[in-house]
């Protein structure tokens, strides 16, 4: 067994055994569990970088000419990009599904190995270690902004459903982000008994109150940050992606004009980039607008990353193009 | 008559704030981006520049005469889609004026602290000067630009951080602008086209008078074992050229992919290869007048008299000897042609032809393929607007940092208080909300407190 199979492994074992641990986390959330998951996180990210250097170093091919390698990048970009907003932000609760699909990713990209295969000349160029690391990642990127919109839908709905009937339902339907000033109640989150800061709380009523009366679900519910926090971390995520999707298309219509000549031909590919691209820029230019903060701008961001996965597999798979170096 | 002019007049007014009211909606916009991505996701769908058919052939009538009625076989160049982007660029242009320019902070005003979502309320102990100071201080050393102001007899603390960022919309809207500046420049301007030429031949571009002549290509191929069988990768394509450009005088350059070779500005791209082809066709040995002068690449046909036609369909570069049959190895190592013939527009028999040898066709007739020659096949583009391209991207790219990455923000901070005990007000707007600062404000408070250096601190709701 070849050095970079043995990486392999260590990743996928790492990312199956740490989404169930993370998936245990955010069921329980019990502190152990997000003590155990997140090394393992570290540990098939790392392994999965280390796989991919190592296939290059062995082949001297540079890894990212085939559907194989771009998925690893994909699942190894996924698992990094969750890890820097674990630790800026307490993402933990998202590790389980994030780690899965990083798992199903590098699974699915085993099926399309072909061994170490030298590049077509379209593919020969320096671009390519520029443009597919930078458009993998943001395809990353969107894959955390989706993982996160699910959940917050899945709080959002929780609420409603909860406030279905009661007289807290209004608020519960009030869209993240332009909840009324006079709704506010005082937490300390500093590690500083001494500094209480007001701050706009208190978009789940209906949980909370649901929580109180013993539902487990709601006490559950009521432990994921809230609706507002979780907008505010789809935005920051999509905000990472956005940009990185700009400069990857930008790079690939430079890399096309000195590849093909034009630096754009309206391939499919092309295409499936350019409505993914404007879908998540309607994200952020309906996310200025209060009433569709929230909800709304969490569907848009899971249908963005339905286009970022059209784009990204069923463009490579099923719609043939210039694009289509998938073996 | 004058009150006719002004009734016009208003009533022209009315019109114009109506059409700005609705291109400065952010909702209009993106409803503009909504139909721009759709269009765009049915050139990815549906095949984009085949023939007719192609698409009766490949879809249901009903779907085929939509795709041709509505022009959706050439989605991308249709007057809906051209009119949807410059429905966009007007949005965004009015937008850019009605919106993003005249875009300002709030003055300096008076506010109550406790009425801001995001505010707490720091006791401070000490004189006040010093107090006022040390803020003044924490403020300036941690980016904020911080003013002073008397209102309503009390002293208040403003500080703004990132306000240039406001502009970060700005700054992507002009970018798009660019661009489109760009690609109109290079319609207007701009050219580009594609050639095929046969090894010792010579070409002239019809556009610049540019001469080339394809003394070599070379192409290679590694037979790679993979899980799914041998696979013949193609490695590289290389093109040993001669050309003549303005100047008259000749020189010699390699064009391969990704290596383009510019001539006068116009710049010739490595795009295809293929092996064109000598007929012979005789009859009862004798060579008709049908037969072709020259070598005909794949897709080319000659007429052999009445309504039927011979095509030249395909190059095949191995056959295998034992079986008679085309195998996966593109490398003409023993090369024939596949040949068809049509009557009218119905394709009739097909047959392969080894090179060197010849076929029956009944009735005293023989076609025979004495040679062939590798063509190199190349794209040309003249796009003066390729620059402008480039740094409206740049431009866009910037701004977009700007506007994600930049958050502008305002502080109002109060001292309240007598005695060497005062109570120190702190509030903080943004211009996107007030969650997305909140860990941010968490931070800035804790550190205020330490800045002011006091032990004892109170709640403020």
């Amino acid at each position: 067994m070849q050095l970079d199979q043995i990486l392999l492994a260590i990743a996928i074992a790492a990312y199956v055994t740490g989404a169930l641990v993370l998936i245990a986390y955010f069921l329980s959330r019990n502190e152990l569990m997000q003590r155990i998951g997140m090394p393992l996180a570290i540990v098939g990210c790392v392994a999965q970088f280390a796989e991919l250097g190592t296939r290059w170093a062995i082949s001297g091919i540079w890894p990212l000419t085939n559907l194989y390698g771009s998925l690893s990048l994909f699942s190894a970009m996924g698992v990094l990009i969750f890890l820097i907003f674990g630790f800026r932000y307490r993402l933990w609760f998202a590790g389980g599904f994030v780690l899965l699909i990083a798992a199903i990713a590098l699974g699915y990209a085993t099926t399309w190995n072909e061994g170490f295969m030298p590049p077509v000349p379209a593919l020969q160029s320096y671009w390519i270690k520029i443009h597919v690391p930078l458009v993998v990642s943001s395809y990353a990127a969107f894959m955390l902004s989706f993982v996160v919109s699910v959940l917050y839908l899945i709080k959002y709905y929780g609420e409603q459903h909860f406030a279905n009937g009661s007289a807290v339902k209004a608020a519960a339907a009030t869209p993240a982000g332009s909840i009324p000033i006079t709704v506010q109640s005082t937490y300390s989150a500093l590690g500083d008994d001494e500094i209480v800061i007001g701050t706009p709380r208190g978009d789940s009523p209906a949980i909370a109150a649901a929580a109180e009366r013993g539902s487990a679900v709601a006490q559950w519910l009521a432990t994921l940050p809230s609706l507002a926090k979780l907008d505010v971390m789809i935005y920051r995520v999509v905000g990472v992606g956005l940009p990185l999707l700009t400069i990857g298309i930008i790079t690939g219509a430079m890399w096309a004009k000195e590849s093909w000549g034009a630096y754009w031909q309206w391939d499919p590919k092309e295409t499936a980039a350019l409505v993914s691209w404007i879908v998540y820029a309607s994200y952020m230019h309906l996310h200025t607008r209060n009433a569709w903060r929230g909800m709304r701008s969490a569907w848009l961001s899971v249908f963005g990353f339905a286009t970022i996965m059209f784009c990204y597999l069923g463009v490579n798979i099923w719609i043939s193009g210039l694009h289509s170096y998938k073996v | 008559m004058a009150t006719a002019a002004e009734h016009l007049r208003a009533g022209l007014q009315e019109t114009v704030d109506d059409f700005l009211r609705l291109f400065a909606s952010v909702y209009f916009a993106v409803s503009l981006f909504g139909v721009w991505g759709f269009l765009t996701l049915i050139g990815v769908i549906v095949e984009q520049g085949k023939t007719q058919d192609f698409y009766w052939a490949n879809y249901a009538p009903p779907l085929a005469r939509l795709i041709l009625r509505l022009d959706l076989d050439n989605i991308y160049h249709s007057a809906a889609y051209v009119g949807i982007i410059a429905l966009i660029l007007t949005s965004l242009a009015v937008c850019t004026f009605k919106r993003v320019i005249p875009a300002r902070l709030p003055p300096l005003r008076t506010v109550r602290i406790d009425h801001i979502p995001l505010h707490a309320t720091i006791p401070v102990e000490g004189d006040e000067r010093e107090i006022r100071s040390r803020i003044e201080r924490f403020f300036s050393s941690t980016g904020w630009f911080v003013r002073k102001r008397e209102l309503g007899g009390e002293e208040w603390t403003f500080a703004d951080r990132h306000n240039w960022a406001r502009r970060g919309v700005l700054v992507a809207h002009i970018g798009f602008v660019i661009i489109a500046a760009g690609t109109t420049w290079y319609w207007a301007r701009g050219f580009s086209g594609e050639t095929a030429i046969l090894t010792g031949a010579t070409e002239t571009i019809p556009q610049t008078g540019a001469q080339i002549k394809l003394d070599r290509f070379n192409y290679r191929f590694d037979p790679i074992q993979t899980k799914a069988g041998l696979v013949y990768q193609p490695i590289d394509y290389v093109s040993q050229v001669q050309y003549v450009g303005k100047d008259g005088v000749a020189r010699s350059a390699t064009i391969r992919v990704n290596h383009p070779l510019d001539i006068d500005g116009t710049l010739y791209y490595q795009a295809a290869y293929g092996f064109g082809a000598q007929f012979v066709l005789t009859k009862d040995g004798r060579v008709t007048p049908f037969s072709p002068t020259g070598l005909l690449k794949e897709g080319d046909s000659f007429s052999v008299g009445g309504d039927r036609a011979l095509e030249y369909e395909q190059f095949v570069g191995t056959v295998d000897p034992k079986t008679g049959r085309p195998t996966a190895d593109p490398r003409p190592n023993n090369p024939a042609v596949v040949v068809r013939m049509i009557a009218g527009d119905t394709p009739m028999a097909s047959g392969l032809i080894p090179v060197g040898s010849s076929i029956d066709l009944g009735d005293g007739y023989r076609l025979s393929v004495p040679r062939y020659a590798i063509y190199s096949g190349f794209q040309y583009r003249y796009d003066p607007g390729m620059p402008l391209v480039g740094i409206g991207a740049f431009v866009l790219l910037g701004g977009l940092c700007i506007a994600f990455y930049f958050l502008p923000a305002r502080l109002y901070v109060k001292l309240t208080g007598s005695d060497r005990k005062w109570s120190l007000g702190i509030a903080a707007t943004t211009v996107k909300g007030y969650e997305v600062f909140e860990d941010q404000f968490r931070e800035l408070v804790a550190a205020l407190r330490r800045a002011a250096n006091q032990k004892e601190t109170k709640a403020c709701s």
